[in-house]
């Protein structure tokens, strides 16, 4: 059980510390504002633990797919938080921008944390029936979760300490393959809820790097990885990043422009 | 990166956290698989201890004896026919019937099972052990010594966070003492022990300050040798003036013009020295105590011409107290107080003096009806040489731009605090100086 | 993506009127999937419903099905799969992968 707590925890907690640790060096709000993160922090998980709480219910709603309805939709809004973010982040000196900065993290903090840590609670409690089991899901929750934030610690230091040359290019490429992964996710979930027609894969990698495999659940994490995708979330991978970077280009001309 | 101390204990933490933890991932699968084996070895034994056991048993029947839940066992001849079996077995043949271990579904569980070949009795023994409790046994075994490892994070983290503090206390040293010291004290920094690191640092700021407390003390020699040494041919321009003036007779234009500008001379070297010797790193000042309202009502009395000559008004209001201070210096920050009100104040205006308790200690306000300073100027009035409106002054008053930055100087000297503001009459400037009554312990 | 936002909201109007694909019954009873295999026509969109009899959450998931969905002890989902090109999808629960596995048989 131990392994694949670790598994389950690991891969939940990676997917919300890199879009936090992204975010928290791009703006380096960590410094000016702590108090604003905890308090998204704890909303977060108050969040994930009405979610987890309230799943069965919200599953059944709009006729059996309300959780693919609610997961799209909060991906669908991180997405809009990114937007927002890289929209805002070259124009700090512009009082309405910083407060757009702050919200687009602080909902995304919530949202990330909602949607993960309601799969991370709904697994973990479901254990703590089963006391012979319990031990070792706790320990496997426990190491998963310090290699997720350990890695999110390192993205941050190793983003902030390449800023201001190469750390911001780094920083927009990873939340490019957030918000590519977002969106693909978010798609895969209205195909599972039938809102949106299934199609033939577009290729089939799942002989050159399986899903199933440690590199497969790593790129998973990292870029959205799909070994079998859908021509609609390919669309969707590649518009989603096309329309962050043109925001970015956007925003920072418009700044450069002043 | 805003924190030394946070960035090496986050990123020290996170490193102990992923070495360790991977691993721990690496040890839980070895010594998982080693469990495994274990079990597998156990699982065979079995099937030959119960295939040499029930070596006579042919009859086919079931064994009720104590079975656990976890485990049975099944006994098959070559027609695939079941000779016996425990309880709790299925009562058919699950799976392939080829010697050794092999995974099976039954009873909503799966089953690891040792196919076991008897080719003494030409029959095959199968043992099978539950999977999921094979796995929970190995595990809370593997538990145990793991457990320590995740334990050890937090404590590690209290460890770094303490160690670095202590690593960085050189440094928070080093910054205590550059931000606890005065503006003016340009001393070297003393720290017990320097690490490596930091004693490039340290003594780039010594020398720098050394080179600067040269500099400020050569510039503040040459003004006062400078002040000094003009003090003796201005004092005979003066003497030759007179002579000129009571020779010729009468005020002539030039006369008159010449007088002034070589008063204005005269003042200007009198602020300027005085400036100098009240400086607040001249250390050498004596402190005594001193009426404040008496020095006022005297310095009032004794300016009271000027005062008349332009119609003015003056009234002083308050109290005798009684505070520690340098005789000339508060002098002069009273007289240079009264001179600027006179000099701002146009004709008939009012000037009001006030001495009396504060809640911090003694007040000395000097109000006048005046035009006042502009808020923003507030800070830079101090300044050396600095005049409202630069050159265009249009008050048209003598004046050198020092008389304000004496009374800071003084001020700072007694530990007062300075405070610009509107007067009563709602344009003019109000000064006030607040002398601290803690002022007695500094003497 | 206001594209998206629009066919969903879209989407949830014109829900009760579609006519629902066959459905196939999956119970998950003490971590295993009853039955573990579950043969499907290929090519046709079927709606599987996943029962879980078991005081604990799980997570049915397929990597060759592109699916995940979360269910709670005791209740019940529905996830749509297919059309599908004739061939074995393995699905298995990711909170107990070492007993929940099965497979999607579409021929």
């Amino acid at each position: 059980m131990l392994l694949n707590a670790v598994v389950i925890v690991l891969r939940e907690v990676l997917e919300a510390s890199l879009i936090i640790s992204v975010f928290l060096a791009l703006s380096q709000i960590l410094n000016r504002s702590l108090k604003w993160m905890l308090l998204a922090l704890v909303l977060g998980l108050i969040s994930g633990f009405i979610y987890a709480g309230t799943i069965s219910t919200v599953s059944m709603a709009f006729g059996g797919i309300g959780q693919e309805i609610v997961n799209a939709t909060i991906n669908i809004l991180i997405f809009i938080a990114l937007i927002i973010f890289v929209y805002a982040i070259p124009h700090q000196t512009n009082q309405r921008c910083r407060q757009l900065t702050v919200i687009a993290i602080m909902s995304t903090v919530i949202l990330a944390i909602m949607r993960e840590g309601s799969e991370v609670l709904l697994f973990i409690t479901g254990f703590i029936g089963v006391p012979d089991l319990l031990g070792p899901v706790l320990m496997g929750g426990a190491v998963g979760a310090g290699l997720g934030v350990s890695v999110g610690v390192f993205i941050y230091y190793f983003i902030v300490n390449l800023i201001p040359r190469y750390g911001v290019w780094v920083g927009y490429l990873l939340l490019l393959l957030v918000a590519g992964s977002l969106m693909s996710q978010a798609v895969e979930f209205l195909i599972q809820a039938d809102l949106l027609t299934s199609s033939e894969p577009v290729w089939n990698s799942s002989n050159i790097i399986d899903e199933h495999s440690v590199a497969g659940q790593l790129l998973f994490a990292l870029l959205g990885y799909e070994a079998t995708p859908q021509t609609s979330q390919v669309i969707a991978y590649i518009c989603s990043m096309t329309a962050l970077f043109c925001v970015a280009m956007f925003s920072f001309i418009k700044r450069d422009r002043n | 990166m805003k924190s030394i101390r946070l960035y090496l204990l986050l990123a020290l933490l996170a490193t102990i956290t992923l070495v360790n933890f991977v691993s721990l991932l690496h040890g839980y699968q070895s010594s998982m698989q080693k469990a495994q084996n274990l079990f597998d070895s156990r699982l065979e034994s079995t099937a030959i201890l119960i295939a040499s056991a029930n070596s006579r048993q042919v009859g086919q029947e079931t064994v009720t004896n104590q079975q656990t839940p976890y485990t049975f066992f099944q006994i098959i001849d070559d027609n695939g026919q079941l000779l016996t079996r425990s309880e709790n077995a299925p009562d058919k043949v699950l799976g392939e019937l080829e010697q050794g271990f092999h995974i099976i579904n039954f009873g909503s569980y799966r089953w690891r099972n040792y196919v076991y070949r008897d080719t003494v009795l030409q029959r095959w023994v199968i043992v099978a052990e539950r999977i999921d409790i094979r796995y929970m046994l190995a595990e809370d075994v593997v538990m145990e010594s793991l457990l320590p490892i995740v334990m050890a994070i937090p404590v590690a983290a209290l460890i770094i966070w303490f160690a670095v503090g202590i690593g960085l206390k050189p440094l928070n040293a080093f910054a205590s003492q550059l931000s606890e010291r005065r503006a003016d004290d340009l001393r070297p920094i003393e720290l017990e022990r320097v690490p490596k690191e930091l004693t490039t640092v340290v003594n780039n700021t010594n020398s720098l300050l050394l080179r600067l407390a040269e500099a400020f003390d050569r510039e503040q020699r040459f003004s006062a040798d400078a002040a000094h040494e003009l003090r003796t041919p201005v004092s005979v321009l003066k003497v030759h003036l007179h002579n000129l003036r009571t020779r010729l007779g009468k005020d002539d234009e030039d006369i008159i013009l010449l007088r002034d500008g070589v008063e204005r001379m005269g003042h200007l070297i009198e602020q300027i020295l005085a400036l100098y010797r009240t400086s607040p790193d001249q250390a050498a000042v004596k402190f005594e105590h001193v009426d404040l309202f008496k020095m006022v009502q005297e310095i009032i009395a004794r300016g009271y011409d000027a005062f008349e000559s332009k119609q003015q008004e003056i009234e002083l209001d308050g109290e005798s107290h009684i505070i520690e201070g340098n005789v000339f210096a508060l002098e002069t920050l009273i007289s240079n107080l009264l001179n600027n009100a006179n000099k701002y104040t146009p004709e008939k205006g009012q000037i009001h003096a006030v001495v009396r308790r504060h809640e911090e200690g003694v007040l000395l306000r000097v109000e006048d009806s005046g035009p006042g300073i502009p808020e923003d100027q507030y800070q830079r009035v101090f300044e050396r040489f600095y005049r409202l409106h630069g050159d265009q002054h249009n008050s048209g008053v003598v004046g050198c731009g020092l008389g304000l930055t004496i009374v800071k100087h003084i001020a700072d000297l007694h530990h007062a605090s300075i405070q610009l503001g509107t007067s009563a009459w709602g344009h003019g400037l109000r000064v006030d100086v607040i002398f601290p009554l803690r002022a007695v312990n500094y003497a | 993506m206001r594209r998206v936002g629009l066919f969903l909201f879209l989407s949830i109007m014109v829900m009760p009127v579609l006519a629902g694909p066959p459905v196939v019954e999956i119970e998950i009873r003490d971590h295993l999937f009853f039955p573990d295999e579950v043969k499907i026509p290929a090519n046709t969109k079927v709606k599987l419903l996943v029962k879980n009899m078991d005081p604990t959450a799980e997570e049915f998931e397929s990597y060759e099905l592109n699916r995940e969905k979360v269910i709670a002890g005791n209740s019940q989902a529905f996830i749509f799969i297919g059309p599908l090109p004739a061939g074995v999808y393995p699905f298995f629960g990711e909170f107990f992968p070492k007993t929940a596995q099965g497979k999607v048989i579409a021929e």
